[in-house]
């Protein structure tokens, strides 16, 4: 790579043949057409510190991932911020988790994001070894990669009057 | 976001725990820094004692009808993608599977490089539990207040300067799995009879400080635990005390002179006396390990089959056995390399000899362990022979039948696939490392609780302690569950003979 690293990255988290899990990956496949290419798009299956190989000297960061809270139909676009997360000091099923990732980047002066959305979907089932969404994800993939789109767009927006400056 | 997925939660609980609803309930759930997620019921008596505790986790499902069709050359694949905890350990069962499938001998450039990125994983894995997911019960403390006992609290005593050696020999170790195996989540480095990739020459020099570091850097771990830890008497005595301690067999691979090997061997089984009580090549594993089932859960308690399933029950006369580091350093004579060896025997001196019995005396076996993989790399950086250039032998048997076992960091890993004629599976078995230790997991959890929790109070620090029991074992259901149910607090619920929360402490 010449030049400085993009400071924006997508990212999305999930597991190809885990079912639903996989609709961050999906998303972000999609995605990468409507980006320009300073910005970085990642698709990934790491959990724990992972995220910090991934996250680390980055400014600004998207993050699409599956979720499953139960109390909304699957295809529901939910979105968090980090505050949210930062908040609860909680355990992760991805072990080290987002909030402990954070923690350690403080901890160690590390550059992270500043910025972070995370936009999820509400998936139905995870728990099957199968390359196949479940019709109601399937169906809100454009939904979650519109979302998307307009989350990044001041972030580009700020990226473009750097350019021309 | 913390409403909706308690009541998601509390939901799936109810509904998995009906027939127990009506009566008093502490749940933890779910598990703090756990690989995976799941969750632990703590069923109260009407006097508030400790009846039964319940460890659960979710079912992963298809796993069999996904493989079924596919050319066993797909498998070390597809089962490092199942996971993405422990890839290596998976991809590494899966293509040791494949050797014996076809029945072909590795030659020995490719073995070591396999070697070599296997011990590489084991020292950076290992070194993560000790820092980031144990540690905070050990390096902090676990009478440490709750905000400290976590990753902020380990940076606080170590320092920052450690904090970044553990990052930075992490990324370093990935490097090198990297550049064997493409990718580090999904490897693909294992081929049957062989390896993908060779080692350059002129790389050698990178690798060898690699190996330099990685043993300076598990010595330094060395001195970490025994200067916070072993200097504690308080640490020392919980280590040694009663509700932390169980007597089982043990299992683990070892070589032809019964040190510790992680890459292969034989199964050696010792006794709760430390007595050898079988010692058998892999193929043979469905002679000694039996899968009971319990209608409260979708882990597979594995015991051994010659003894039999007697329960949840300690003693020579259960099938109850254990695995990981524990258990390894009680199946095996001696470490496979000098500086591990010496630790070792300093950690019997110290804990009362062969066997050692003590749950939470995992986290030293593990900080050994993490010696003897940095030593078996420096080793092998430094055989001329790793940057051979002989890096397969191709198959040419008819295949049927392959098992492959390795250690996993979490305990000893069972491939085992079934093909037709042309190498397609018709069958596909795994145990996972965890489930070595599902049984003993669930004594440690149970017998915790029944320690530590009596007229019903159970408070942050005392659902810790009951924690630990577990986390010793550095469980991973990550090839059990690799959802995303976002990030969840962790909430005890105290519930009353109607199913009523009367009390719940969050974290």
């Amino acid at each position: 790579m010449t030049g400085p690293r993009p400071r924006i990255l997508v990212l999305g988290l999930g597991n190809d043949i885990l079912g639903d899990d996989a609709v961050g990956l999906l998303a972000a496949r999609r995605l990468r057409a409507f980006l320009p290419e300073s910005v970085d798009v990642v698709e990934s299956p790491g959990a724990g510190l992972d995220l910090l190989d991934l996250l680390e000297g980055y400014d600004r960061a998207l993050l699409l991932d599956a979720i499953m809270t139960g109390t909304h139909p699957p295809g529901t676009i939910l979105e968090f911020s980090a505050a949210d997360f930062r908040k609860n000091d909680a355990p992760s099923p991805h072990y080290a988790g987002l909030p402990t990732v954070m923690q350690l980047a403080d901890s160690l002066g590390l550059r992270f994001p500043e910025h972070f959305q995370i936009v999820a979907m509400e998936i139905e089932n995870p728990y099957e070894v199968v390359q196949a969404l479940s019709a109601p994800v399937e169906h809100a993939i454009p939904a979650l990669v519109e979302r998307a789109k307009v989350r990044l767009a001041p972030w580009l927006d700020e990226l473009d009057q750097q350019t021309d400056s | 976001m913390q409403e909706p997925i308690q009541q998601a939660w509390n939901a799936a609980q109810n509904k998995a725990n009906a027939d127990y609803l009506k009566r008093r309930t502490i749940s933890i759930d779910p598990i703090t820094r756990l690989e995976g997620h799941g969750k632990i019921d703590i069923f109260l008596d009407s006097q508030g004692e400790v009846e039964r505790a319940y460890f659960q986790v979710p079912e992963l499902r298809g796993f069999e009808t996904f493989s079924v069709g596919r050319p066993a050359e797909d498998m070390p694949q597809i089962t490092s993608r199942i996971c993405g905890v422990c890839p290596t350990a998976h991809h590494m069962a899966g293509t040791r599977a494949l050797d014996d499938l076809y029945k072909v001998e590795v030659p020995p450039t490719a073995k070591k490089i396999r070697e070599l990125v296997y011990n590489a994983f084991m020292l950076e894995d290992h070194a993560l539990h000790v820092y980031i997911l144990g540690g905070p019960d050990f390096i902090v403390g676990p009478d440490a207040p709750k905000e400290l006992r976590n990753v902020v609290g380990v940076i606080q005593k170590v320092g920052v300067d450690v904090g970044k050696k553990v990052i930075s020999m992490r990324r370093r170790i990935r490097e090198l799995i990297a550049y064997f195996g493409g990718k580090v989540i999904h490897p693909v480095l294992g081929l049957p009879g062989g390896v993908s990739k060779g080692l350059n020459p002129d790389d050698l020099p990178g690798f060898k400080q690699l190996a330099e570091d990685g043993v300076e850097f598990a010595k330094f771990t060395q001195q970490v635990f025994k200067d916070i830890v072993l200097k504690n008497p308080d640490y020392v005595k919980l280590i040694t005390s009663d509700t932390y301690t169980h007597k089982t067999y043990y299992m683990g691979l070892v070589d032809e002179k019964n040190r510790v090997n992680f890459y292969e061997g034989q199964i050696r089984v010792v006794d709760p006396t430390g007595k050898e009580y079988a010692k058998f090549p892999v193929q043979k594993y469905l002679d000694y390990v039996g899968e009971h089932v319990e209608p409260w859960s979708y882990v597979k308690f594995c015991y051994l089959k010659p003894i039999g399933w007697k329960g949840f029950v300690d003693g020579p006369d259960s099938g109850v056995y254990s695995v990981a580091p524990l258990a390894r350093l009680n199946a095996s004579d001696a470490m496979a390399t000098p500086e591990a060896q010496k630790a070792r025997e300093e950690y019997f001196a110290t804990l009362g000899g062969r066997p050692v019995h003590f749950t939470l005396a995992n986290h030293w076996a593990r900080v050994i362990e993490m010696l003897q993989a940095a030593e078996r790399m420096r080793e092998l950086v430094n055989d001329a022979e790793i940057a051979g250039k002989e890096l397969r032998a191709i198959p040419t048997a008819t295949p049927s039948v392959g098992i492959g076992v390795v250690e996993a960091p979490r305990g000893t890993l069972f491939h085992h696939y079934e093909t037709d004629e042309k190498g397609l599976i018709k069958k596909a078995n795994l145990i996972v490392a965890t489930q070595g230790n599902s049984a003993r997991m669930a004594m440690s959890v149970e017998k915790s609780a029944k320690g530590l929790i009596h007229q019903g109070k159970a408070d942050d620090g005392i659902l810790n302690m009951i924690e630990m029991a577990f986390r010793a074992y550095d469980p991973c259901h990550g090839c059990a569950t690799h959802s995303l149910p976002g990030e969840m607090p962790l909430i005890v619920s105290v519930r009353d003979a109607s199913g009523q929360i009367v009390q719940e402490i969050r974290r």
